[in-house]
């Protein structure tokens, strides 16, 4: 048993380096994060939310009735009677004035509204199906930006419901009203959802989400894939070149440190690009088989398409990024001391790949507090991961400051490996630097490096 | 013997956060010469040519390779030298011949890279086992295509690190044998050694290195008299302990 624990302790101690410590703490930190935002936003898509009523039938004896069980319907679900006129907003826009409405529910802050129809009692009265337009105000956000769509189904489906009882109570016998009508006294076809400010006909969040979804989450997932794919490789060549003892050889050939960064940074991308292409292929199909019995929304229809430019711009970003993290991790590499180290070593990038992938396909950049905002425009790999839904929705300042940043982010780290290329570092370790030392001397008693 | 210099190391420190590993060190070494440093394990000797080799920065002092300023002119210094670091490794994917290539790349082109490549196969002298994959090799055939790799180029200056270290009788011997031959052909040879009979029928000069000072320098003749001793070790410890 003592053996085995001889072994165990000095595997530990071989394993659990400060590097793969801090590894686990930001990871820890970093899941915790992402559950306290997807909580908010899980809290936030399960409140029934305000809606916009805008009546065209104002006269009418149905709609007063739906709007009364509308409010009912929130106030059983525990809104407060006082507030109601907070949740159930009657729109001074006429109907059939779309993007009067549409506006007046951005100004009052909803994101949703329903309208009815100006023969709508006499409809139902008559028999046939009272329509109720059902309009949205798209919010470009995470996964959970799908449910505006659904308060207004699930209201207008009570309503049904309610009407449905009522009118097969009263004209049971009634051969005027067929048992289809009575069924279904609401007619809720018709959708028309505000994109990038023109309204459109036909279309639903639930739908532009799931299709946005099957096209724009790829983007993320394999960025992170190549960043950590590449991470892992650079980082390796470093502990490789250390552990086998050819870095100092390395360093003494008639050649430039710039051009010994340069080979190592190309062929890294090189390998990355093709990772990259390998997953797009794989992850096309993969989410195409997901998705395509969802929602068979053409985005092109809706302007919400990429062109030329766009598709430069995406590659561009990505370019960068892979630059960007190719940096980082031929830092990061300067510093492992062999292959085992670079394992450990690797951790750092795949929780900076992993958080935006993370909080953009849960939450979304919109819906994110300012700090929150901040910390992920820091991270290089944020930026080809929203890349693609900022060129579709057309919010050109994130995507060109996310290139400008990225150009710098990607020539500083570049600058500093160039740098530590030409220090001591690489061959030295931080351990020979006179903080580290200095540190040791302090906290680590006798230990301090000799 | 020609007596121009090939290095010339002036009151060279060098300091590691607050610890000094080398103490304002100076010596020379003559073109054709074969030099030691040696000195005993933490003296110094490593670092000292890690700086001739624009490996680490020179905290204070000049050392000049060739009429070439290692701080200044690091990138004509890298052009005449060659560095054998102690322990060194090869690309263990490539076969023996393939790594050769690899290197000569960095200082020839088309028939003179072939010619590198040729010579560096003849120096190495490892027959069919050329083609074999570096991990494959013991640790003698590996320090043979190294050092094939480190004079393969015709470098003005070599620098070998512990050169025969953890090698048997017979692959030290062929190793001494390569340096004496390319230190007859006009290469200036800069060794560090622990082991003081190598030294001794291997070096023309050497100094020794204790606590990051020269403490004695000639050649072995000069010393064992100086110190009255039979041979190296006993002036070493002589040197150190007085």
């Amino acid at each position: 048993m003592s053996h085995l624990m001889n072994i165990t302790k000095k595997e530990l101690k071989e394993i659990l380096t400060p590097g793969a410590v801090m590894s686990i703490v930001v990871v820890m930190l970093m899941m915790c994060c992402i559950g306290v935002l997807i909580n908010g936003e899980v809290s936030d898509a399960s409140k029934l939310s305000s809606i916009g009523i805008v009546n065209g039938d104002e006269e009418g004896e149905y709609s007063d009735l739906a709007i009364e069980y509308i409010k009912e319907v929130y106030i059983n679900n525990g809104v407060d009677g006082a507030d109601i006129d907070k949740y159930v907003v009657i729109l001074d826009a006429e109907y059939g004035d779309n993007n009067a409405i549409i506006a007046e529910v951005q100004e009052k802050g909803l994101s949703s509204a329903i309208a009815f129809d100006p023969d709508f009692s006499e409809d139902i009265t008559a028999g046939i199906a009272g329509t109720i337009e059902k309009y949205y105000v798209y919010n470009n956000g995470g996964i959970f930006s799908t449910t505006t769509s659904a308060v207004n189904e699930v209201l207008i489906g009570y309503v049904n419901t309610y009407f449905s009882n009522l009118l097969i109570e009263a004209n049971v016998d009634n051969p005027d009203y067929s048992s289809e009508f009575l069924l279904n006294p609401i007619d809720q076809s018709v959708d028309l959802t505000d994109i990038n400010g023109t309204v459109y006909e036909g279309i639903t969040p639930y739908q532009i989400s799931t299709t946005l979804m099957g096209q724009t989450m790829m983007i993320p997932l394999i960025i992170m894939i190549i960043i950590i794919m590449i991470g892992s490789i650079v980082i390796s060549s470093m502990g490789n070149e250390k552990e086998n003892k050819t870095l100092e050889t390395l360093l003494t050939l008639p050649i430039k440190r710039t051009t010994i960064v340069a080979g190592k940074l190309l062929a890294s991308a090189l390998v990355g690009l093709i990772y990259g292409l390998a997953y797009m292929v794989g992850m096309m199909f993969y989410m195409g088989s997901i998705t395509s019995g969802i929602s068979g929304v053409n985005l092109a229809d809706y302007g919400l398409a990429l062109d030329i430019t766009d598709w430069v711009m995406l590659g561009i970003m990505v370019f960068l990024s892979i630059m960007a993290a190719l940096g980082m991790c031929m830092i990061l590499g300067a510093f492992v001391k062999n292959y085992k180290a670079a394992q450990t070593m690797t951790m750092p990038i795949s929780v900076l790949a992993m958080i935006p992938m993370f909080v953009i396909m849960f939450v979304g950049w919109g819906k994110l507090p300012i700090i929150g905002q901040i910390i992920l425009f820091i991270i290089p790999f944020t930026h080809p991961m929203m890349a693609m839904n900022n060129l579709m929705f057309g919010d050109m300042t994130l995507v060109l400051g996310g290139i400008a940043y990225l150009i710098i982010f990607s020539l500083a780290m570049i600058a500093v490996t160039v740098k530590i290329y030409n220090s001591d570092i690489l061959l030295t370790g931080l351990a020979q630097t006179k903080t580290v030392r200095t540190f040791k001397k302090i906290f680590g008693g006798k230990k301090h490096a000799e | 013997m020609n007596m121009a210099k090939a290095l010339t190391v002036t009151d060279v420190h060098k300091v590691y956060g607050d610890r000094e590993a080398v103490k304002g060190i100076s010596f020379d070494v003559e073109e054709g010469e074969i030099f030691g440093l040696i000195g005993p394990n933490g003296a110094g000797k490593t670092t000292t040519l890690r700086m001739i080799c624009t490996l680490l920065q020179i905290t204070s002092g000049t050392i000049n390779v060739c009429g070439y300023d290692v701080k200044e002119q690091a990138d004509d210094v890298r052009k005449i030298i060659s560095y054998l670091p102690e322990d060194a490794g090869a690309y263990k994917d490539l076969t023996g011949r393939s790594y050769l290539k690899f290197m000569a790349e960095f200082f020839a082109d088309g028939e003179k890279k072939d010619a590198m490549v040729k010579r560096g196969i003849e120096i190495a002298d490892l027959g069919d086992r050329i083609d074999s994959k570096v991990d494959t090799y013991s640790k003698g055939m590996m320090r043979r295509l190294l050092i094939a790799r480190a004079i393969m180029p015709s470098p003005k200056f070599a620098v070998m690190d512990e050169v025969t270290s953890g090698l048997d009788v017979l692959n030290a011997y062929e190793i001494r044998e390569i340096i004496r031959n390319i230190a007859k052909n006009g290469v200036t040879v800069l060794i560090s050694s622990h082991n003081m009979f190598e030294v001794e029928i291997l070096c023309h000069r050497i100094a020794m290195i204790n606590e990051g000072k020269i403490v004695l320098s000639g050649t072995p003749q000069e010393l064992k008299e100086k110190y009255n001793a039979s041979n190296l070790e006993e002036v070493f410890v002589k040197a150190v302990t007085q």
